[in-house]
């Protein structure tokens, strides 16, 4: 395959793709800029390994699993600046960006932040990405029978976080 | 409300985030990304041909300084700090300063710290390093830097990190550590795997992750007792 036909090959993969990765840093993270930065890296990385990641069975999950893995460059400064009475309770404190969440439902985006980082992805993969219990699995380096588990955690946690909200919503 | 219909909600609470960086911007970068890695890789397969040669002699000379470091190799012991013993075999970690003044450092395991650290410190980079799930030492003071900062400071992926010393901030030099609960699933063995290490100290609380990664870094203020 020529250079020309990869960089068509990357950009309709970009095109197609680029969306559905984005919403699941979003939805992994929850802030949108800091979303923008990890999944534009994680592109550029994926044209850098085009070879080897069009081959990758799922390549969208490559690029997800990239951007979240590139947070090496960043200290987790929120939790340094505020001591913690219960780590296990606030592990995953909600990242909402400081800005505007623009076109995302602020209640929704909350109950996501709420959740566990592992659970946030799981969600991210499954529900954003549409990935399998298997694949999704592997991504993360998880067993099948974990990533199950978190989502219908994840799910039980939505639902009770989120129902009150919607019957209001939706109360004559 | 079912599952379908929250999993509708939950997919539909972010249908309308786009991605808006031009595709050829990206293109940009990647092959940005693409050259950046061709440097460590020439000077891999020199050290690799270094290497070899080095496993012929290294009874009659000791290990000569090189343009890549290598740490806890089971062929051939880590020597003093500053020096760059190679090896054929797959190292703890590998150094390598590039031409341009920046140093690249991959971590296989989770191994030798204190030579990683001697390493960087002997290349010129005020450092502190650890593996025991402590990000910071109690004689280190964190540096807050802006994500610019950090960005212009490291580059990196997974077990590859790339620093540009000379975008250090005055007075500051960096930090490096297993990132406690990451689940990069890279290593197995006896050995501390990647990511997998509790996070205990008494005085700094835990760092968790909003994003996976095997590893974590940061800057902190330069001083004897934490960066050498």
């Amino acid at each position: 395959m020529g250079v020309g036909t990869q960089q068509l090959d990357f950009a309709e993969f970009y095109r197609s793709a680029a969306d559905e990765c984005l919403r699941a840093v979003v939805v992994s993270i929850g802030d949108q800029d800091t979303a923008r930065e990890l999944v534009d890296e994680a592109f550029a990385r994926a044209w850098a390994s085009w070879r080897t990641v069009s081959r990758h069975p799922a390549p969208k999950a490559w690029v997800v699993r990239t951007a979240l893995n590139a947070s090496i460059s960043r200290w987790r400064r929120r939790r340094r600046e505020v001591p913690v009475a219960d780590p296990a309770r606030v592990a995953d404190p909600p990242a909402l960006s400081a800005t505007p969440v623009g076109p995302v439902d602020p209640q929704i985006m909350a109950a996501l932040m709420r959740l566990p980082a592992r659970q946030r992805q799981v969600v991210a993969l499954r529900l954003i990405l549409d990935l399998d219990t298997a694949r999704t699995a592997d991504v993360l380096g998880i067993a099948p029978g974990t990533v199950m588990a978190h989502l219908g955690r994840a799910m039980a946690a939505l639902r009770h976080d989120l129902q009150p909200e919607l019957q209001q919503e939706n109360r004559p | 409300m079912n599952d379908n219909e929250l999993s509708t909600i939950v997919r539909e609470s972010v249908a309308e985030i786009h991605a808006s960086t031009p595709v050829d911007r990206i293109i940009s970068r990647g092959r940005a990304v693409r050259a950046r890695r061709l440097i460590p890789g020439v000077a891999g397969a020199l050290a690799m041909a270094a290497a070899t040669a080095l496993a012929v002699t290294t009874v009659l000379a000791p290990a000569h300084p090189g343009p890549m470091a290598s740490g806890h190799s089971r062929s051939l012991p880590t020597s003093h700090p500053g020096s760059h013993p190679a090896s054929a075999r797959l190292a703890a970690w590998t150094v390598a300063k590039q031409a341009n003044g920046d140093i690249d450092i991959t971590i296989n395991q989770l191994k030798d710290p204190a030579g990683l650290q001697a390493t960087l410190r002997a290349d010129g980079l005020p450092a502190t390093v650890s593996f025991s799930g402590i990000l910071l030492s109690p004689s280190c003071q964190g540096y807050l830097a802006n994500t610019s900062t950090l960005n212009a400071v490291f580059q990196g992926h997974g077990t590859y990190i790339a620093i540009d010393p000379s975008a250090l901030p005055s007075g500051t030099g960096v930090a490096i550590s297993d990132e406690p609960g990451a689940g990069l699933p890279t290593l197995s063995g006896n050995i501390p795997t990647l990511g997998r290490t509790p996070a205990v100290h008494p005085s700094v609380p835990p760092l968790s992750m909003a994003i996976d990664g095997p590893l974590a870094v940061g800057l902190v203020y330069t001083s004897q007792q934490c960066t050498g």
